[in-house]
């Protein structure tokens, strides 16, 4: 695609897939004349690429779940998007999939983008075999004859290892691994430029996760798409992600290539994250952090993490430390990167 | 020798499912067996992957499902012939359970003091109001917790780590000898599940009660077991000392269990998903 087309498109350019710029989405209910806010996703810009894993890391409730529901388009109230901008580079606008006129936004969905979610029991329809599921979520997107499709599914389940017969079982017959599986060829099969992918090996147990998260790297590369991979183990995202993001009540704190965050990580949280995993032969246990997570109805002032923070001075009680860039491709938004800086 | 506190002899359990004529048994536990010494303090895991029959002997434990071969001992007696109702109440304060999911395990629209208070009552000698809030913050400051943080307030206001916290406390009010631990962090934030955890070895030294932790996080497994069981399809593995186990696997299930394994990476190491 030449420069000038790019620019014309209005979307994110050349390699990028979405780019997501300072967007506020909050519930906001009112009862009985009192209104509540919470402010799950409250500030964030990020960009990714084509041909790359993205993680996104954080503790419950940080409001990952939140912005992945944002970039998916779909928005239930309360939750609305407050303002900021959302742009794909496979569809017209930088306003989100949920302002796309309804036919639009069916081109888009599951063609471009599609999702693969933690339990993949509420994915399926428990009372329909999975070939009938596969029907729903792809025939139409395809565009293929019936026995034309029936043979592109064969060969696309071979990709996760399963053979044709599961086409005739249903969810519940399958095992966790299993059904887990059929998520990810259910979200591949149209091979979407952009596929969201929302704790999906979280239920699973390792050896089947190690599977699993292989099957999706290896459709990934093979495909040349992008993946936002959403997870609070940072295990996995030290073994899958390219890059990575880290959340923290409502905000990005740190961006940057994975093994550069390993490495050397320049946020207090995030050094937090690393830190704090238990490992295989430690015989001492790891300080988790202390104090409750921040309510994000009433989130603290000035930097967010503060008073959780060792490092925090009284600025960071006033005052929202902006994102800045240390290094090549790593953002941080910390007053004292450098202090904290050096390896986890 | 001294009778054991929990006794596992050569247990079994089948569940059958299907009509009259296409009936299917699935073999959820065969011969399992092992022995928890009185007094011994210690914390024994089982682990595996799922469907290998572990909550199936957390179960049969808590003699919430009958085994259908052999006998689960408690101080010497078979869990089955606990017929009267007073016999079953002097067990249920012995044996505690916490499950996974902490906010399954409490009802969100009470405050989680009416749960703990209403455990105090049934498990315990205080009888007045004052005695039992003192028992209760008792337990709760046991698990790093106290009364006044957590009065009036409703599981959904905690964090998942705080919620299974009280959990434990309210596991503890009824001063059990047996916790039966199943998958306790697995709803947990990796990054809060070491807290937890080191929880459970300091309860073991300090109120000198025995843990059995199921679980399918090896990591935490290591830090805190002394012994250690694997499980696959409902057979037993390996078990063993919990470090030997782990640092030198011997069935092939085990290390393949070890291996699998996601941690951050060592200098050098290659991601194992890497591009």
């Amino acid at each position: 695609m030449s420069a000038d087309r790019a620019a014309a498109l209005a979307g994110p350019a050349g390699d990028t897939v979405l780019r997501v710029r300072d967007l506020r989405a909050w519930y906001r209910a009112s009862q009985f004349g009192i209104r509540r806010e919470v402010k799950a996703v409250d500030g964030v810009s990020l960009t990714i690429r084509r041909d790359e894993i993205y993680g996104l890391a954080g503790e419950s409730s940080c409001g990952k779940s939140t912005l992945i529901k944002t970039i998916a388009g779909v928005l239930r109230p309360p939750l609305e998007i407050i303002d900021g901008e959302i742009a794909f580079s496979f569809a017209p606008g930088t306003a989100g999939l949920h302002r796309l006129p309804a036919d639009a936004a069916r081109r888009v969905r599951w063609r471009h983008l599609s999702y693969i979610m933690q339990g993949s029991m509420s994915v399926l329809n428990p009372l329909r075999r999975v070939r009938a599921s596969l029907r729903d979520f792809a025939f139409h997107h395809m565009g293929l004859p019936a026995a034309a499709f029936e043979a592109a599914v064969v060969a696309h389940l071979a990709r996760v290892q399963l053979d044709g017969s599961v086409l005739r079982a249903f969810p519940h017959e399958l095992s966790g691994g299993m059904r887990q599986r059929v998520a990810i060829a259910l979200a591949t099969i149209c091979r979407p430029d952009f596929v969201i992918a929302d704790e999906p090996t979280t239920a699973l147990d390792v050896v089947v996760q190690k599977d699993v998260l292989g099957m999706l790297r290896a459709i990934q590369r093979e495909m040349a798409s992008s993946v936002l991979f959403v997870t609070h183990d940072m295990g996995v995202h030290a073994h899958l992600t390219d890059r990575l993001g880290i959340m923290y009540a409502g905000r990005l704190v740190e961006e940057g290539r994975t093994a550069d965050i390993f490495a050397r990580p320049r946020h207090p949280y995030t050094r937090h994250l690393i830190r704090s995993l238990p490992r295989i032969g430690d015989t001492e246990l790891r300080q988790g952090l202390d104090g409750a997570p921040p309510n994000l109805a009433d989130p603290p002032s000035g930097c967010r993490f503060h008073p959780r923070c060792a490092l925090a001075t009284a600025r960071c009680r006033v005052e929202a430390p902006p994102m800045e860039m240390p290094a090549e491709d790593h953002r941080v938004a910390c007053f004292e990167a450098d202090r904290s800086g050096g390896s986890a | 020798m001294s009778v054991p506190l929990l006794e596992l002899d050569a247990v079994g359990k089948t569940y059958t499912r299907g009509g009259l004529f296409a009936r299917e048994r699935i073999v959820a536990a065969r011969d399992v067996r092992f022995a928890l010494a009185d007094g011994a303090r210690e914390v024994f895991t089982i682990i595996g992957e799922s469907g290998s029959g572990k909550t199936t002997i957390a179960k049969m434990i808590l003699a919430l499902e009958r085994p259908s071969t052999g006998q689960v001992r408690f101080r010497g007696r078979d869990l089955t012939t606990l017929r009267s109702r007073a016999d079953r109440h002097a067990f249920i304060g012995a044996v505690q359970p916490i499950f996974q999911n902490p906010f399954e395990a409490f009802n969100p629209l009470k405050r989680l003091e009416r749960y703990l208070l209403t455990t105090c009552r049934r498990f315990t000698d205080a009888r007045d109001e004052a005695g039992a809030m003192r028992a209760v913050d008792t337990a709760l400051r046991q698990v790093g917790l106290s009364l006044a943080e957590i009065r009036g307030r409703h599981p959904h206001e905690l964090s998942g780590g705080q919620l299974q916290r009280v959990a434990i406390a309210r596991a503890l009010i009824s001063k059990p000898a047996l916790i039966v631990a199943d998958e306790p962090v697995s709803m947990v934030d990796a990054s809060l599940r070491a807290s937890i955890v080191g929880l459970f070895r300091r309860l073991t030294a300090e109120l000198g009660l025995s843990i059995v932790y199921i679980t399918h996080d090896l990591a935490t497994a290591y830090a805190i077991s002394d012994r250690i069981l694997i499980m696959r399809k409902g057979e037993m593995a390996e078990a063993g000392d919990a470090k030997t186990v782990l640092a030198e696997p011997k069935h092939p299930y085990s290390r393949q269990l070890r291996d699998a394994v996601l941690q951050p990476l060592e200098p050098g190491q290659r991601p194992a998903f890497g591009r």
